[in-house]
């Protein structure tokens, strides 16, 4: 980690020592874009880690409570190690991020979003402050407060409060960028129309993420592990990271089909581009990774279970088989060129059988709404399943193909979270934020539009 | 000991039989009026009126007008209710759409702002001939049946297609 | 004085068994243990009580008919200050009962109190919800103002996506094609007499089948009391049973219902059921009077400005409409009614012994996915009732 920062840190530097000294408004580059995206993907991909961990960890700590099983405990205390160490990385990208980035490179832009979201994110930096000061006490007091458990958990569950709050105001401020509002009226800052259905989707992913983070970790720690207890230990918690990553990770198709109704209807132009523009290569790209991420979820299922011949092996496998078929009718692409517009200009605004470049097929409406309903559904069974094999199942006998497919599930659910990221923050381009700013300049839109839909088409 | 004939109406059974048919009798005497109550509106006739919604010469190209129609309830002496009519007129041609939401008959206003047609309900949307460009309504927005004479407009309470 | 009243209850008694009821009705033997869970069926009890006395006074007032429903709840709201509250009360309690009813079923459900010998138990419950969600449905349209009117014309058409028979059934309810007075005249019909008919009934079989099982279903009360297949564990001896076994019901039983330790239903259970009754009804009291029941402008069907807002307890279903495709349309009632069938098979379908949540997964995890996707379609929704 550490020399990762090395690495990043003298790059910074660089581009801090490009700062013009008056007037940022007019620096913004192809680099300054790069470099906002690409650091801000690592932040997604650290401090997503971190609020789903500390939102993740008091809830493990709860269940070992309550079921009486001291490897939850285990579990749940090594969240909380890993929140203590990854705090300050995470803190110093964050800080890179505001120093830089933002007042450097796009000061105008930060300015204006300051006075915009002043109070969500001054409540952003009191809930860092109190997300800090928790996730300390709550992992230095699990040993002294071992009897006192009833206090601890809710220690645990204070964190877990100021984590949501942490990634609910951020997300207005992110929303706000897409769907703004009239920025006066607190409240509909507050409740823009994506604030919460991207707050929730956020939610349940980084739950998903940690899990799946945590059961790719958990996959090499157990090939190294040398004791028994170890091995069993790692075995079940990687599993575990599994099942809950996917049990979250079902949730989102509903969630993130809402959250794109949304943008549809408020910002038209952004969701056009992401639909049927020139995002939706990277759209469709998305909705494969899920196929595929479900995919190799329901195929360790499967394998786990065979590899102690439990009950539920061979139905696991069909459901995999399951998966690969809906997979392939979601990877569709609806228009064979790079965007729809190309298609309609070059009048082949047909399907491809009567010459045209549409595949009806990969319509939005109603067949990959129908592969995410099969997915969903798919993934319920087989979770149920798997846990209906579990009893059957003996801890710590793993092999090694299991564990490499729970890595690769970590490294998806990265991917996932760095394509899902790139569609939102290119969606509103040209605009920074949505009909009021464009990037180019930083320039303020002098008569704020909302995005009119294209031309009617017949 | 003699067998009870079983060709022959036990005083039993006649019992058994003669309650059965007194429900029977009851039972029907109720139900087919009330089940006749509960569908009888379902079989009148229903009353089309034409009214006359105004004169349509100044709506502007590309810029659904809405006009209010009063028409009488289907029932019995109510006031009479205002229905909503868009007057859409695009490269000359009119149409006369109503406001009913095809999905669930929510009231579809005109977005100025995305240049369409929405329904807040469910977040339909519509192109500015009510054709579905959005959204889960399964059909185009609904078009009154209705009459031009001169520059007036006339329309008649139902749709040309049911919804 | 003391010595009248005693005789007066000893002439009562001998002519209508009063005591012998009471005693049967007061102690019974309750366990200790999850004893504030089970006072969510009792809160539910008093909050639909609330609904049957405020509703019934309601009548005085109300007039079931397009023109003047409105206005005579107009009326209450500007010159009946106590009207008001009524109103209030009426509306509150129905939404907290619909909250309790829902918790109700929850803990039952992750409890596992539906197995046997309590399946019947379970089917009238998941009877009363529906019933309750019918009457809280039908009782949205009444008022007759935006709100009101355009719940009426939404929730009358989702049935018409049934095949084949859907447009009929929404004319049957609507009395006609759109809709107009006979549709309020008919869900009046049905809010205040044919559904509480078929309610109230099925509520006292829903306490009988209680008492006749006793308070024991729930997996707290089964620790340590196992009776295997094989007969080896023995249940430890309770310690305070007074009121006659046999718990379990019938001898056939897998798993002994015997909890470890009981009191009388009266004054220990009735003390925790009235304490949060109470409570509840407080806080009905309060919102009736702070917020009261609203009443928006008059029902105008040619508006192009007001949008339509959903109840709150259909928000998912409302969500649902959203996000399903015009070509799975049928889909959204599918669910519903699927999952009434499926709650009504429940008991049937999960039959094993086990009662622990945690140890019955293949139950536990699709009704715990069920429960959240409830929640989460509430809360995609619930950005239009702040009208965003």
């Amino acid at each position: 980690m550490s020399g990762l920062i090395a690495v990043i840190a003298p790059w910074f530097h660089l581009l801090a020592t490009q700062l013009p000294a008056t007037a940022p408004q007019g620096s913004n580059s192809v680099a300054a874009r790069a470099a906002i995206g690409g650091l801000f993907s690592i932040h997604i991909l650290i401090a997503g880690l971190i609020s789903g961990a500390a939102e993740l960890g008091p809830a493990i700590e709860w269940l070992g409570y309550m079921r009486q099983r001291p490897r939850y405990d285990r579990l749940a205390h090594g969240l909380g190690r890993f929140i203590t160490v990854y705090f300050s990385f995470s803190s110093f990208i964050a800080i890179l991020l505001i120093t830089v980035l933002l007042v450097g490179l796009w000061g105008h832009f930060w300015t204006t979003m300051v006075t915009i979201a002043w109070w969500p994110l001054f409540i952003e930096a009191w809930s860092f402050v109190l997300q800090v000061v928790l996730a300390y006490l709550w992992y230095y007091t699990w040993d002294p407060l071992r009897s006192f458990k009833g206090v601890h958990m809710a220690l645990g569950g204070l964190l877990a409060i100021a984590s949501f709050i942490q990634v609910y105001m951020i997300d207005i401020v992110a929303s706000y960028m897409l769907t703004p509002t009239n920025p006066t009226n607190p409240i509909r800052l507050v409740l823009n129309p994506t604030s919460y259905p991207l707050t929730l989707h956020r939610t349940v992913g980084n739950l998903a993420y940690i899990g799946f983070a945590f059961g790719g970790f958990c996959a090499i720690k157990f090939l190294r592990a040398k004791t028994a207890e170890d091995k069993a230990f790692y075995d079940w918690a990687g599993s575990f990271g599994l099942i809950w990553g996917v049990a979250m990770t079902l949730l989102q198709p509903i969630i993130g089909y809402s959250y794109a109704k949304e943008i549809q209807l408020h910002t038209y132009g952004s969701w056009y581009k992401m639909m049927r523009g020139s995002l939706s290569t990277v759209f469709l790209w998305q909705m494969t990774l899920l196929g595929i991420m479900f995919l190799t979820a329901t195929f360790y299922f499967a394998r786990r279970l065979r590899t102690n011949e439990a009950r539920g092996a061979g139905l696991l496998k069909l459901m995999a088989a399951g998966m690969v078929l809906t997979t392939l009718l979601a990877a569709m692409p609806y228009h064979l060129a790079f965007t729809l517009d190309q298609v309609q200009a070059a009048g082949l605004d047909r399907p491809f059988w009567q010459g045209g470049l549409i595949n009806p097929l990969g319509a939005m409406i109603p067949w990959k709404v129908l592969a995410l309903m099969t997915y969903t559904l798919i993934a319920i069974a087989a979770v149920v399943w798997y846990l209906r094999g579990l009893p059957g199942v003996v801890w710590g006998s793993a092999r090694r193909g299991e564990q490499r497919l729970l890595m690769v599930m970590t490294v998806l659910t990265m991917a996932m979270i760095v394509t899902m990221a790139y569609i939102r923050e290119n969606g509103r381009a040209p605009d920074l934020i949505a009909g009021q700013m464009q990037i180019q300049g930083q320039q303020n839109i002098q008569e704020p539009h909302p995005s009119p839909a294209p031309a009617s088409t017949p | 000991m003699a067998l009870p004939d079983p060709r022959r109406l036990s005083r039993r059974q006649f019992g058994i039989l003669g309650t059965q048919l007194s429900g029977a009798i009851v039972g029907l005497a109720l139900g087919i009026p009330i089940i006749g109550f509960l569908l009888s509106p379902l079989f009148r006739r229903q009353q089309y009126v034409e009214r006359m919604v105004g004169d349509i010469s100044g709506v502007p190209d590309r810029e659904p007008t809405k006009f209010e129609v009063a028409f009488p309830q289907n029932a019995w002496d109510v006031p009479e209710v205002k229905q909503a009519v868009y007057v859409v007129r695009v490269n000359g041609q009119t149409k006369v759409l109503s406001n009913v939401c095809s999905h669930m008959q929510c009231p579809v206003r005109w977005e100025k702002t995305l240049g369409q047609f929405l329904c807040p309900c469910h977040g339909g949307l519509y192109d500015i001939s009510g054709h579905n460009v959005g959204g889960p309504p399964p059909k185009p927005l609904p078009e009154f049946v209705h009459r031009i004479d001169g520059t007036t407009l006339y329309i008649e309470n139902r749709f040309t297609e049911d919804i | 004085m003391r010595r009248w009243l005693g005789s007066a209850y000893n002439w009562l008694d001998e002519r209508s068994a009063i005591r012998s009821l009471l005693r049967k009705g007061l102690y019974e033997a309750v366990p200790v243990k999850g004893a504030w869970f089970y006072t969510l069926g009792s809160a539910t009890l008093v909050l639909i009580i609330l609904q049957l006395i405020t509703g019934i006074f309601l009548t005085l007032l109300y007039v079931p008919s397009v023109k003047e429903a409105w206005e005579s709840l107009d009326y209450i709201k500007e010159h009946d200050a106590f009207g008001s509250i009524v109103r209030g009360i009426h509306l509150w309690s129905a939404y907290i009962l619909l909250f309790m009813i829902g918790l109700h079923m929850v803990r039952t459900f992750f409890s596992g109190s539906y197995k046997r010998p309590r399946e019947l138990n379970w089917v009238t419950g998941v009877g009363l919800l529906v019933l309750v969600l019918g009457m809280a449905i039908t009782g949205a349209f009444l008022p007759w103002d935006q709100a009101a009117y355009w719940t009426a014309v939404v929730v009358t058409n989702i049935p018409a996506y049934t095949p084949v028979i859907g447009s009929f059934i929404r004319a049957l309810w609507r009395g006609g094609d759109v809709v107009g007075p006979i549709t309020l005249v008919r869900t009046f019909g049905i809010h205040i007499w044919l559904l509480p008919a078929i309610l109230f009934p099925l509520i006292g079989a829903h306490l009988a089948l209680l008492r006749k099982h006793g308070e024991f279903g729930s997996y707290v009360n089964y620790r340590g009391a196992y009776r295997t297949r094989e007969g080896v564990e023995v249940p430890p001896a309770p310690q305070q049973r007074r009121i006659e076994p046999p718990y379990p019901a019938t001898p056939s039983d897998e798993l002994w219902a015997a909890p470890l330790e009981t009191e009388d239903f009266y004054p220990h259970q009735t003390f925790k059921d009235g304490v949060v009754s109470a409570a509840l009804v407080l806080l009905v009291f309060i919102l009736a009077v702070t917020i009261g029941a609203p009443l928006e402008a008059t029902a105008d069907p040619a508006t192009t400005s007001y949008t339509p807002v959903p109840q709150w307890f259909y928000l998912p279903l409302d969500q649902l409409l959203v996000v399903v495709p015009k070509q799975l349309i049928p889909l959204v009632l599918v669910l519903p009614a699927g999952g009434v069938l499926l709650l009504l098979a429940l008991p049937f379908i999960d039959r094993g012994p086990e009662r622990n949540p945690f140890e019955r997964p293949a139950v536990m995890v699709p009704g715990a996915f069920a429960v959240l996707f409830m929640v989460i379609l509430t809360l995609l929704g619930s950005g239009r009732l702040f009208n965003l």
